[in-house]
């Protein structure tokens, strides 16, 4: 019971992970993650300089198909 | 013992396909059952996947896990983000998965259930999974390039200037037919155009919540939008039944086309914060819940599919367009069986998350059999519908007769039986003014999923509140295609203006950016508006235009992808997109000359202009009628020459193709291929991205 109440959890917590990546919203974390995200040299973007830099870069190239 | 009972089990998932296809086929009288589609495609897709794409992976990619991938190689957090399989697996098929696979497979309907059946399936899993699969691997090895850079590089400059010029002209095409199945789904309907005018400040206020409240936080928004969308949606009735308001939301075709336009404009001008990306997440949320809605109907209702295996139109007549089933019938099917536009997405945006080159194969090929799913449930829909009820929705009047009496008397004398009355009892139901001449597939398919929702939740009382659900929900993805196509298609104006005019080409400058919206704006909307006042209701011109234009962007993308395994030197294995590609060149090439050519005023261009001026000559026009005729005539004429031109393109690119083919095998010119070099992956075998990279 405890075994399948504890995969139950996994599961649900790497479905909301998952859903979190696929909609975007983990897109910053993602950021602070990256490479750029942890380079001294740079400065890092803030939430909202970051969400507008990843709209402005994604709509200007084919995203959405027939 | 584990291969013995994997062997018994393949076999076990090949038979049962086997059979359902059988009963598909081979069936005759009694109405079908529904899940005999069902059972056909998911078991012809999962033998597809275990064995053909398993071939494509290990024989002709031989692809290899221990290179490091584009993501691993430039981390950026920006474009390069190493992505879980399967979250990349979502992101690809929402980008991929567009209205074509809905709309295409219903207007074949008119042929039968069965050809476009069997094209759904054997087409994607032969042609369609691998473009999008080879295309994928391709760009994955150069640094996610996209297929205008790889023809460039690969088969030469002028293939990258074709791909570049194919990609333009089927956004136009495209963005002016899916413009026309909006039209035509709002058309006299104050409940459908209340409820998609409301989603325009809904998606305002989501823009200003994620840019100022709480930035970048899509999911409660999305949440809230949703909810939102969902109320306007009920609430479209109490307009639809307020006699004032109804007035104002009911508008003629040419009138919602100029709204249609405006609202492209505005959203390609706007920034993009504002209003294309949250109606993008909004429709992203809604297209993945009624997709599964719809299988999850299908499997639970399993209804009665009425279309006859094989309508008396696959001679041509048909009354949705004209054309005969071949090569028709592909070229309306589309991309619910392969689709060039896929080659974009396919080395766009996916190539750059992706984590390993095994997982190409279930995103590039896994992702296009779930889309040709979605076609297979399309067809469903429209054909679980009685035929008479069908044609009565998609045919025009200058076909059928433009009284319901009249009307239901020629679908009857077809030979599919149909009374006035039922039709008016319908559009009662699911509370529209009319459902006779609605061609586009939006209406029909709505009827056919409201039909299937509503033997599931809440009967024939909410039948009217599930058709403009799927109205609205069909109607939203179409437009959030339409603003970001016609955004990219800005960018695509102001690049090429940029070249000779410098400040043109600076997305920031504003003049530019209204200059280069107006223009793309004006060709797409300029075929919309052709096709809103066309007598022969406009489908019939424009769907195969788009089928043209898409089917030939496919057969751009595996000329390139047969280029690139010649350089690689997989000569044996040429022939998984050699043939697709021989295949998608013949559809295009005879579908073009016919709607050039055909005697046909229904199928060819230059009879019908002929015929139109004939009867001008003849005096058979009335006097304020003439302007309007040579008017029409002008646009068969502009119709001719582009299909002409886009046939022109493929032929020099495969002219250039096969010249180049020559002298590398007769070793006259050096292959060279450009790939980026090799470089070992550092990641642990089991990394499976960001997202459980904590876990």
């Amino acid at each position: 019971m405890r075994r399948a109440a504890k995969s139950t959890s996994r599961f649900l917590r790497r479905f909301w992970h998952g859903l979190r990546e696929w909609c975007g919203d983990a897109a910053y974390e993602d950021y602070l993650r990256s490479k750029s995200g942890q380079m001294s040299t740079c400065r890092r973007l803030t939430p909202a300089e970051f969400y507008v830099e990843q709209l402005n870069r994604r709509y200007s190239k084919p995203n959405r198909c027939c | 013992m584990k291969g013995v009972f994997s062997i018994v089990g393949w076999t076990v998932v090949a038979a049962l396909g086997a059979g359902a296809l059988g009963s598909i086929a081979l069936h005759r009288g009694e109405p079908l059952n529904a899940t005999w589609f069902v059972v056909a495609a998911v078991c012809c897709y999962l033998v597809a996947y275990r064995l053909y794409s398993a071939f494509v992976a290990a024989k002709v990619l031989t692809l290899d896990d221990t290179r490091a991938t584009p993501c691993e190689r430039h981390d950026d957090g920006r474009d390069f983000v190493p992505t879980n399989k399967w979250v990349l697996f979502g992101h690809h098929f929402a980008a991929i998965a567009g209205p074509g696979p809905l709309v295409g497979p219903t207007l074949a309907a008119q042929f039968g259930y069965l050809p476009g059946t069997l094209w759904l399936i054997a087409g994607a899993a032969f042609a369609g999974c691998v473009q999008d699969f080879v295309i994928l691997f391709c760009s994955i090895r150069r640094d996610g390039k996209s297929i205008g850079q790889m023809a460039r590089e690969e088969v030469g400059e002028r293939g990258g200037f074709i791909a570049q010029l194919a990609v333009l002209a089927i956004m136009t095409i495209l963005l002016a037919v899916i413009g026309l199945v909006v039209v035509n789904a709002l058309k006299s309907s104050p409940w459908a155009t209340f409820t998609l005018a409301m989603t325009i400040p809904i998606a305002l206020l989501l823009g200003l919540y994620l840019r100022f409240v709480r930035p970048g936080r899509v999911l409660e928004a999305s949440v809230m939008g949703v909810a939102l969308v969902l109320f306007v949606v009920v609430a479209g009735q109490w307009v639809a039944d307020s006699p004032s308001w109804a007035r104002v939301f009911t508008l003629s075709g040419v009138a919602l086309a100029f709204t249609i336009i405006a609202y492209g404009f505005a959203a390609s001008a706007l920034p993009v914060w504002l209003l294309l990306a949250p109606r993008d997440y909004l429709s992203a949320f809604i297209k993945a819940g009624a997709i599964f809605s719809l299988a999850a109907g299908i499997l639970f209702v399993r209804p009665q599919v009425l279309m006859p295996p094989l309508t008396r139109f696959i001679d041509g007549t048909g009354p949705v367009f004209a054309g005969k089933i071949f090569p028709f019938c592909f070229i309306t099917i589309a991309c619910g069986a392969i689709s060039g536009f896929h080659s974009l997405i396919s080395s766009g945006t996916t190539p750059k998350m992706i984590l390993r080159e095994s997982h190409a194969r279930f995103i590039g090929y896994g992702a296009m059999l779930l889309e040709s799913f979605v076609g297979v449930m399309a067809m469903v829909a429209a054909c679980a519908m009685p035929p008479g009820v069908y044609f009565a929705i998609n045919s025009p009047p200058s076909i059928v007769g433009s009284s319901g009496a009249a009307a239901a008397g020629t679908i009857s004398g077809w030979g599919y039986p149909l009374q006035a009355q039922t039709m008016s009892d319908l559009a009662h139901k699911v509370g529209e003014i009319t459902l006779w001449n609605r061609a586009g597939g939006a209406p029909s398919l709505a009827v056919g999923m409201a039909q299937i929702f509503s033997s599931t939740i809440g009967g024939e009382r909410l039948l009217s509140i599930w058709y403009h659900f799927a109205i609205m929900f069909e109607a939203l993805f179409i437009l959030t295609v339409l603003d970001a196509g016609t955004r990219v298609g800005r960018f695509m104006v102001q690049d090429l203006g940029g070249r000779f005019w410098k400040p043109f080409g600076r997305t920031g400058w504003m003049p530019g950016v209204l200059l280069s919206s107006a223009i793309i704006v004006a060709l797409w909307g300029y075929f919309l508006y052709q096709g809103v006042v066309d007598p022969l209701g406009g489908i019939n011109s424009l769907w195969p235009l788009f089928g043209i234009s898409n089917q030939l962007l496919a057969a751009v993308a595996l000329v390139v992808a047969t280029t690139i395994l010649m350089k690689m030197g997989r000569l044996r294995w040429i022939w998984v997109t050699l043939l697709p590609m021989a295949w998608l060149v013949t559809i295009t090439m005879t579908a073009s000359y016919q709607k050039i050519f055909d005697a046909n005023p229904r199928i060819g261009f230059l009879a019908y202009a002929r015929t139109l001026a004939t009867q001008i000559a003849a005096g058979k026009i009335p006097a304020e009628k003439i302007a309007e005729t040579q008017r029409l005539i002008f646009n068969q004429r502009l119709d001719a020459a582009v299909t002409g031109v886009l046939a022109a393109m493929i032929l020099v690119l495969i002219l250039e193709a096969l010249a180049h083919w020559y002298a590398m095998l007769s070793r006259r010119k050096e292959s060279v291929l450009h790939e980026s070099p090799y470089i070992a992956t550092r990641w642990a075998p089991d990394f499976s991205g960001a997202a459980h990279g904590d876990d």
